[in-house]
Protein backbone atom coordinates (compact mmCIF):
# COMPACT_ATOMS: atom_id res chain seq x y z
CA UNK A 1 0.00 0.00 0.00
CA UNK A 2 2.83 2.50 0.80
CA UNK A 3 4.84 1.68 -1.94
CA UNK A 4 1.97 2.02 -4.14
CA UNK A 5 1.55 5.22 -2.66
CA UNK A 6 4.92 6.52 -3.16
CA UNK A 7 4.71 5.13 -7.09
CA UNK A 8 1.59 7.28 -7.77
CA UNK A 9 3.41 10.37 -5.74
CA UNK A 10 6.09 9.76 -8.17
CA UNK A 11 4.19 9.21 -10.89
CA UNK A 12 2.12 12.73 -10.66
CA UNK A 13 5.51 14.63 -9.61
CA UNK A 14 7.01 12.65 -13.28
CA UNK A 15 4.16 14.19 -15.30
CA UNK A 16 3.99 17.42 -13.14
CA UNK A 17 7.57 18.20 -14.40
CA UNK A 18 7.28 16.56 -17.62
CA UNK A 19 4.30 18.94 -18.75
CA UNK A 20 0.93 17.97 -20.31
CA UNK A 21 2.32 16.24 -23.12
CA UNK A 22 3.10 13.57 -20.62
CA UNK A 23 0.36 14.38 -18.34
CA UNK A 24 -1.87 11.65 -20.36
CA UNK A 25 0.84 8.78 -21.08
CA UNK A 26 -0.29 6.75 -17.66
CA UNK A 27 -3.67 6.34 -20.17
CA UNK A 28 -4.11 5.02 -23.63
CA UNK A 29 -4.27 8.25 -25.46
CA UNK A 30 -6.89 6.46 -27.88
CA UNK A 31 -8.98 5.64 -25.71
CA UNK A 32 -9.30 8.49 -23.34
CA UNK A 33 -10.13 12.59 -24.63
CA UNK A 34 -7.14 14.64 -24.65
CA UNK A 35 -7.49 16.86 -21.48
CA UNK A 36 -3.71 17.78 -20.89
CA UNK A 37 -2.76 21.07 -20.92
CA UNK A 38 -3.29 24.38 -18.95
CA UNK A 39 -7.59 25.25 -19.05
CA UNK A 40 -8.15 28.72 -18.30
CA UNK A 41 -11.83 30.46 -17.58
CA UNK A 42 -13.99 31.71 -20.11
CA UNK A 43 -15.95 34.37 -19.01
CA UNK A 44 -15.60 36.73 -16.05
CA UNK A 45 -14.30 36.24 -12.47
CA UNK A 46 -16.59 36.45 -9.47
CA UNK A 47 -19.61 34.47 -9.88
CA UNK A 48 -20.95 31.15 -9.56
CA UNK A 49 -22.42 30.99 -12.97
CA UNK A 50 -20.47 33.64 -14.71
CA UNK A 51 -23.22 33.52 -17.80
CA UNK A 52 -25.19 35.96 -15.30
CA UNK A 53 -24.94 38.88 -13.75
CA UNK A 54 -23.28 38.26 -9.87
CA UNK A 55 -25.52 38.84 -6.67
CA UNK A 56 -29.43 38.33 -7.15
CA UNK A 57 -28.67 37.75 -10.88
CA UNK A 58 -27.42 34.40 -10.17
CA UNK A 59 -31.16 33.33 -9.67
CA UNK A 60 -29.98 30.19 -7.43
CA UNK A 61 -32.94 28.71 -6.52
CA UNK A 62 -32.48 29.54 -2.95
CA UNK A 63 -35.31 28.07 -0.40
CA UNK A 64 -37.05 31.23 1.30
CA UNK A 65 -34.42 30.40 4.63
CA UNK A 66 -31.22 30.92 2.93
CA UNK A 67 -32.64 33.71 0.69
CA UNK A 68 -33.08 35.43 3.73
CA UNK A 69 -29.96 34.64 4.95
CA UNK A 70 -28.42 36.25 1.40
CA UNK A 71 -30.61 39.23 2.05
CA UNK A 72 -29.18 39.93 5.06
CA UNK A 73 -25.46 39.41 3.35
CA UNK A 74 -26.19 41.77 0.75
CA UNK A 75 -27.39 44.63 3.30
CA UNK A 76 -24.21 44.06 5.05
CA UNK A 77 -22.51 44.77 1.88
CA UNK A 78 -25.33 47.74 0.87
CA UNK A 79 -23.62 49.45 3.97
CA UNK A 80 -20.14 48.52 3.23
CA UNK A 81 -19.25 45.49 5.40
CA UNK A 82 -17.31 42.95 3.60
CA UNK A 83 -20.28 39.98 3.74
CA UNK A 84 -20.27 36.59 4.05
CA UNK A 85 -16.78 35.27 1.81
CA UNK A 86 -14.69 32.77 3.88
CA UNK A 87 -11.88 32.95 0.88
CA UNK A 88 -10.97 36.68 3.03
CA UNK A 89 -9.40 34.56 5.60
CA UNK A 90 -7.60 32.48 3.36
CA UNK A 91 -10.29 29.31 3.19
CA UNK A 92 -10.19 26.99 0.19
CA UNK A 93 -12.78 28.29 -2.22
CA UNK A 94 -13.91 24.18 -2.08
CA UNK A 95 -16.48 22.67 -4.42
CA UNK A 96 -18.11 23.72 -6.06
CA UNK A 97 -16.96 27.12 -6.01
CA UNK A 98 -13.27 26.00 -7.00
CA UNK A 99 -14.91 25.27 -10.31
CA UNK A 100 -15.49 28.71 -10.91
CA UNK A 101 -11.26 28.99 -11.78
CA UNK A 102 -10.31 32.09 -10.62
CA UNK A 103 -6.81 30.74 -11.97
CA UNK A 104 -6.16 28.16 -14.63
CA UNK A 105 -5.89 24.40 -13.66
CA UNK A 106 -4.54 21.20 -15.18
CA UNK A 107 -6.19 18.03 -15.55
CA UNK A 108 -3.91 14.80 -15.45
CA UNK A 109 -5.51 11.68 -15.95
CA UNK A 110 -3.72 8.35 -14.65
CA UNK A 111 -5.50 4.90 -14.74
CA UNK A 112 -6.89 5.41 -11.05
CA UNK A 113 -7.08 8.61 -9.97
CA UNK A 114 -7.46 12.02 -11.84
CA UNK A 115 -5.94 14.87 -10.66
CA UNK A 116 -7.47 18.68 -11.17
CA UNK A 117 -4.59 20.77 -10.27
CA UNK A 118 -5.78 24.33 -9.53
CA UNK A 119 -3.26 27.73 -9.81
CA UNK A 120 -5.66 29.45 -7.10
CA UNK A 121 -4.24 28.90 -3.59
CA UNK A 122 -2.67 25.53 -5.02
CA UNK A 123 -6.22 23.90 -4.57
CA UNK A 124 -5.94 19.96 -5.38
CA UNK A 125 -8.39 17.83 -6.54
CA UNK A 126 -8.23 13.84 -6.14
CA UNK A 127 -11.25 11.85 -8.33
CA UNK A 128 -10.64 8.00 -8.46
CA UNK A 129 -11.75 5.83 -10.98
CA UNK A 130 -10.90 2.39 -9.58
CA UNK A 131 -14.52 1.39 -8.74
CA UNK A 132 -14.51 2.43 -5.29
CA UNK A 133 -17.25 3.85 -3.00
CA UNK A 134 -17.90 6.60 -0.97
CA UNK A 135 -16.13 5.85 2.06
CA UNK A 136 -18.23 6.13 5.63
CA UNK A 137 -15.38 7.46 8.21
CA UNK A 138 -13.70 10.30 6.13
CA UNK A 139 -12.89 13.47 7.62
CA UNK A 140 -14.68 16.23 5.32
CA UNK A 141 -12.61 18.40 3.85
CA UNK A 142 -13.01 22.01 1.40
CA UNK A 143 -12.37 19.61 -2.11
CA UNK A 144 -14.40 16.96 -1.12
CA UNK A 145 -14.63 13.12 -1.85
CA UNK A 146 -14.80 12.44 -5.35
CA UNK A 147 -15.66 9.91 -7.39
CA UNK A 148 -15.40 9.94 -11.08
CA UNK A 149 -16.69 7.38 -14.31
CA UNK A 150 -15.00 8.14 -17.81
CA UNK A 151 -18.22 7.19 -19.84
CA UNK A 152 -18.48 6.72 -24.01
CA UNK A 153 -21.54 8.27 -24.22
CA UNK A 154 -21.46 7.48 -28.29
CA UNK A 155 -20.57 4.11 -28.55
CA UNK A 156 -17.33 5.06 -30.60
CA UNK A 157 -14.67 3.06 -28.18
CA UNK A 158 -13.66 6.16 -26.71
CA UNK A 159 -14.43 8.25 -23.51
CA UNK A 160 -16.11 11.15 -24.34
CA UNK A 161 -17.44 11.60 -20.80
CA UNK A 162 -16.25 11.89 -17.65
CA UNK A 163 -19.01 11.99 -14.38
CA UNK A 164 -17.92 13.01 -11.09
CA UNK A 165 -19.89 12.63 -8.18
CA UNK A 166 -18.30 14.65 -5.15
CA UNK A 167 -19.32 14.44 -1.56
CA UNK A 168 -17.98 14.66 2.39
CA UNK A 169 -17.30 18.53 1.99
CA UNK A 170 -16.42 20.86 4.79
CA UNK A 171 -17.71 24.57 6.00
CA UNK A 172 -17.47 27.32 5.49
CA UNK A 173 -18.09 27.54 1.99
CA UNK A 174 -20.09 29.81 -0.28
CA UNK A 175 -20.77 29.63 -3.82
CA UNK A 176 -19.21 32.54 -5.06
CA UNK A 177 -17.44 36.10 -3.54
CA UNK A 178 -21.25 37.61 -2.74
CA UNK A 179 -21.66 35.34 0.21
CA UNK A 180 -24.66 33.13 -2.37
CA UNK A 181 -24.98 30.50 0.62
CA UNK A 182 -24.64 26.40 0.91
CA UNK A 183 -26.57 24.89 3.88
CA UNK A 184 -24.59 25.08 7.43
CA UNK A 185 -25.36 20.93 7.72
CA UNK A 186 -22.13 20.86 4.69
CA UNK A 187 -24.26 18.18 3.06
CA UNK A 188 -23.91 19.13 -0.62
CA UNK A 189 -23.53 16.71 -3.05
CA UNK A 190 -22.05 17.85 -6.23
CA UNK A 191 -22.56 16.33 -9.93
CA UNK A 192 -20.00 17.38 -12.82
CA UNK A 193 -20.19 16.31 -16.59
CA UNK A 194 -16.84 17.39 -18.15
CA UNK A 195 -16.71 16.98 -22.10
CA UNK A 196 -14.81 18.22 -25.06
CA UNK A 197 -16.57 20.70 -27.31
CA UNK A 198 -17.15 18.08 -30.17
CA UNK A 199 -16.20 21.41 -32.69
CA UNK A 200 -13.19 22.39 -30.66
CA UNK A 201 -11.26 20.24 -28.60
CA UNK A 202 -9.62 23.19 -27.38
CA UNK A 203 -13.07 24.23 -25.29
CA UNK A 204 -13.77 22.39 -21.54
CA UNK A 205 -17.40 21.98 -20.71
CA UNK A 206 -18.02 21.19 -17.10
CA UNK A 207 -21.60 21.05 -16.18
CA UNK A 208 -21.94 21.23 -12.88
CA UNK A 209 -25.10 20.17 -10.65
CA UNK A 210 -25.27 21.15 -6.81
CA UNK A 211 -27.98 19.62 -4.38
CA UNK A 212 -27.55 21.12 -1.29
CA UNK A 213 -30.59 21.89 1.41
CA UNK A 214 -30.26 25.64 1.33
CA UNK A 215 -31.83 25.33 -2.65
CA UNK A 216 -35.59 24.03 -3.52
CA UNK A 217 -34.05 22.10 -6.45
CA UNK A 218 -30.66 21.23 -7.79
CA UNK A 219 -28.89 24.26 -9.57
CA UNK A 220 -27.06 23.40 -12.92
CA UNK A 221 -24.76 25.44 -14.54
CA UNK A 222 -22.30 25.45 -17.46
CA UNK A 223 -18.29 26.58 -16.51
CA UNK A 224 -16.46 26.73 -19.94
CA UNK A 225 -13.19 26.51 -20.26
CA UNK A 226 -10.37 26.90 -22.89
CA UNK A 227 -6.70 25.36 -23.65
CA UNK A 228 -4.15 27.63 -23.33
CA UNK A 229 -1.35 26.93 -25.91
CA UNK A 230 1.27 28.97 -24.11
CA UNK A 231 0.99 28.22 -20.82
CA UNK A 232 2.39 30.17 -17.71
CA UNK A 233 2.16 29.18 -14.12
CA UNK A 234 2.19 31.24 -11.01
CA UNK A 235 2.33 30.11 -7.57
CA UNK A 236 -0.54 31.22 -5.28
CA UNK A 237 0.26 30.87 -1.58
CA UNK A 238 -2.57 32.61 0.19
CA UNK A 239 -1.07 32.79 3.74
CA UNK A 240 2.11 34.98 2.00
CA UNK A 241 0.72 38.60 2.30
CA UNK A 242 -3.46 38.02 3.21
CA UNK A 243 -4.05 41.58 4.25
CA UNK A 244 -7.61 40.42 5.83
CA UNK A 245 -8.08 39.79 9.51
CA UNK A 246 -11.17 38.70 11.41
CA UNK A 247 -11.09 39.43 15.14
CA UNK A 248 -14.49 39.20 17.38
CA UNK A 249 -16.48 38.40 14.03
CA UNK A 250 -15.74 41.90 12.69
CA UNK A 251 -13.26 41.90 9.60
CA UNK A 252 -10.55 44.36 9.23
CA UNK A 253 -7.83 45.29 6.83
CA UNK A 254 -4.06 45.45 7.82
CA UNK A 255 -2.99 49.13 6.55
CA UNK A 256 0.29 50.87 5.41
CA UNK A 257 1.72 50.91 8.28
CA UNK A 258 0.71 47.16 9.13
CA UNK A 259 -2.25 48.16 11.55
CA UNK A 260 -5.88 47.62 11.19
CA UNK A 261 -7.76 49.83 9.74
CA UNK A 262 -11.40 49.73 9.52
CA UNK A 263 -13.73 48.52 6.79
CA UNK A 264 -16.49 50.86 7.14
CA UNK A 265 -17.81 54.04 8.84
CA UNK A 266 -18.10 53.76 12.70
CA UNK A 267 -16.73 50.32 12.84
CA UNK A 268 -15.34 49.01 16.52
CA UNK A 269 -11.73 48.84 17.70
CA UNK A 270 -11.09 45.38 18.72
CA UNK A 271 -11.64 44.57 22.25
CA UNK A 272 -8.17 44.22 23.94
CA UNK A 273 -9.37 43.37 27.26
CA UNK A 274 -6.69 40.87 26.89
CA UNK A 275 -3.93 43.02 26.65
CA UNK A 276 -2.57 45.39 30.05
CA UNK A 277 -3.61 48.77 29.12
CA UNK A 278 -1.34 51.14 28.44
CA UNK A 279 1.55 48.61 28.14
CA UNK A 280 4.38 49.32 25.30
CA UNK B 1 10.84 58.90 2.97
CA UNK B 2 11.47 61.09 -0.49
CA UNK B 3 11.09 64.70 -0.73
CA UNK B 4 9.10 64.06 -4.02
CA UNK B 5 6.41 63.12 -2.18
CA UNK B 6 3.28 64.51 -4.10
CA UNK B 7 -0.06 66.26 -3.00
CA UNK B 8 -3.30 64.14 -2.58
CA UNK B 9 -5.00 64.71 -5.73
CA UNK B 10 -8.57 63.06 -4.34
CA UNK B 11 -11.25 63.57 -7.22
CA UNK B 12 -14.51 61.90 -8.21
CA UNK B 13 -13.11 59.98 -10.98
CA UNK B 14 -15.23 59.11 -13.96
CA UNK B 15 -13.55 55.59 -14.47
CA UNK B 16 -14.51 52.23 -14.11
CA UNK B 17 -12.38 50.02 -12.40
CA UNK B 18 -11.50 47.02 -13.43
CA UNK B 19 -13.43 45.48 -11.23
CA UNK B 20 -13.52 41.71 -13.23
CA UNK B 21 -9.41 41.82 -12.89
CA UNK B 22 -9.90 41.80 -8.34
CA UNK B 23 -12.91 39.78 -7.70
CA UNK B 24 -11.86 36.39 -6.41
CA UNK B 25 -12.73 37.42 -2.69
CA UNK B 26 -15.27 39.49 -2.12
CA UNK B 27 -14.22 43.28 -2.85
CA UNK B 28 -17.42 44.47 -1.18
CA UNK B 29 -15.60 46.55 1.83
CA UNK B 30 -14.34 49.00 -1.45
CA UNK B 31 -16.52 51.56 -2.87
CA UNK B 32 -16.61 50.85 -6.56
CA UNK B 33 -19.19 53.47 -7.37
CA UNK B 34 -17.25 56.26 -5.97
CA UNK B 35 -13.41 55.48 -7.83
CA UNK B 36 -11.27 58.33 -6.25
CA UNK B 37 -7.73 59.18 -7.44
CA UNK B 38 -4.57 59.24 -5.62
CA UNK B 39 -0.75 60.46 -7.27
CA UNK B 40 2.07 59.71 -4.50
CA UNK B 41 5.02 57.45 -4.19
CA UNK B 42 5.35 54.20 -4.25
CA UNK B 43 6.77 52.68 -0.96
CA UNK B 44 6.64 49.04 -1.46
CA UNK B 45 5.16 47.02 -4.25
CA UNK B 46 4.87 43.36 -2.63
CA UNK B 47 3.71 41.31 -5.84
CA UNK B 48 2.35 38.41 -3.20
CA UNK B 49 -0.70 35.96 -2.97
CA UNK B 50 -3.62 36.07 -2.67
CA UNK B 51 -3.39 39.46 -3.84
CA UNK B 52 -0.33 42.03 -4.67
CA UNK B 53 -0.49 44.93 -2.57
CA UNK B 54 0.91 48.90 -3.22
CA UNK B 55 1.54 51.24 -0.88
CA UNK B 56 1.98 54.41 -1.82
CA UNK B 57 2.71 56.89 0.12
CA UNK B 58 0.42 60.69 -0.49
CA UNK B 59 0.65 63.58 1.42
CA UNK B 60 -2.52 65.50 1.98
CA UNK B 61 -4.13 68.81 1.39
CA UNK B 62 -2.70 69.26 5.49
CA UNK B 63 0.76 68.34 4.31
CA UNK B 64 0.68 65.35 6.14
CA UNK B 65 2.15 62.20 4.18
CA UNK B 66 0.35 58.75 5.11
CA UNK B 67 1.20 55.39 3.60
CA UNK B 68 -2.28 53.94 1.23
CA UNK B 69 -2.38 50.33 0.91
CA UNK B 70 -4.04 49.62 -2.38
CA UNK B 71 -4.86 45.66 -2.85
CA UNK B 72 -4.34 44.30 -6.77
CA UNK B 73 -5.65 41.56 -8.09
CA UNK B 74 -4.01 37.81 -7.53
CA UNK B 75 -0.39 37.65 -9.26
CA UNK B 76 -1.78 35.09 -11.64
CA UNK B 77 -4.26 37.43 -12.87
CA UNK B 78 -2.01 40.27 -12.82
CA UNK B 79 0.52 38.43 -14.63
CA UNK B 80 -1.22 37.39 -17.55
CA UNK B 81 -2.22 41.27 -17.80
CA UNK B 82 1.47 42.26 -18.19
CA UNK B 83 2.08 43.57 -15.23
CA UNK B 84 5.17 41.54 -13.09
CA UNK B 85 7.31 42.27 -9.78
CA UNK B 86 9.27 44.45 -11.69
CA UNK B 87 6.80 46.58 -12.94
CA UNK B 88 6.97 49.39 -9.73
CA UNK B 89 9.67 50.00 -7.65
CA UNK B 90 10.23 52.33 -4.72
CA UNK B 91 10.32 55.42 -5.24
CA UNK B 92 7.97 55.80 -8.03
CA UNK B 93 5.92 58.59 -8.81
CA UNK B 94 2.30 57.34 -9.75
CA UNK B 95 -0.94 58.60 -10.65
CA UNK B 96 -3.59 55.41 -9.99
CA UNK B 97 -7.18 55.63 -9.34
CA UNK B 98 -8.55 53.55 -7.01
CA UNK B 99 -11.90 52.18 -5.16
CA UNK B 100 -11.64 52.92 -1.58
CA UNK B 101 -12.19 52.02 1.42
CA UNK B 102 -15.96 52.69 2.57
CA UNK B 103 -14.51 53.51 5.90
CA UNK B 104 -12.67 56.42 4.93
CA UNK B 105 -9.64 54.74 5.79
CA UNK B 106 -6.10 55.49 3.80
CA UNK B 107 -6.95 51.50 1.99
CA UNK B 108 -8.79 50.49 -1.22
CA UNK B 109 -8.13 48.72 -4.60
CA UNK B 110 -6.77 48.69 -7.97
CA UNK B 111 -6.32 47.56 -11.10
CA UNK B 112 -3.34 47.76 -13.02
CA UNK B 113 -4.59 49.25 -16.13
CA UNK B 114 -5.66 52.40 -13.60
CA UNK B 115 -1.90 52.88 -13.00
CA UNK B 116 0.27 55.39 -14.43
CA UNK B 117 3.53 56.96 -13.62
CA UNK B 118 3.41 60.80 -13.24
CA UNK B 119 4.20 61.54 -16.60
CA UNK B 120 0.95 59.90 -18.12
CA UNK B 121 2.75 56.50 -18.86
CA UNK B 122 0.61 53.77 -18.09
CA UNK B 123 2.33 50.80 -16.46
CA UNK B 124 0.30 48.35 -18.10
CA UNK B 125 0.32 48.48 -21.89
CA UNK B 126 -3.61 48.59 -23.09
CA UNK B 127 -4.43 45.05 -24.30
Amino acid sequence: MLLRGMLSSIALAAVMIAGPVAAQQGVDPGKYPNMAGQWIRVGPPGSFDNTKPPGRGQQAPLTPEYQAIFEANLAEVAVGKSGDDPVHTCIPEGMPRAMSLVLPMEVVITPNTTYILMEYLSMLRRIYTDGRSFPTDEEPSWMGYSIGKWIDEDGDGRFDVFEVETRNLKNPRTFDPSGLPLHKDAETVVKERFYLDKANPDILYDQITTFDHALTKPWTIVRTMRREKKPIWVESICSEGNVHVVIGGEHYMLGGDDLLIPFYKGQPAPDLKHFQQGAK
Amino acid sequence: MKSQVLALSVSAALLAMGGAALAHHSFAMFDAAHPIEISGTVKEFKFVSPHTLLTVTVKGADGVAKDWILEGGAPGLQVRDGMTSKSLKPGDEIVVTINPLHSGAEGGSYAPMQVKFKDGRPVVAPK
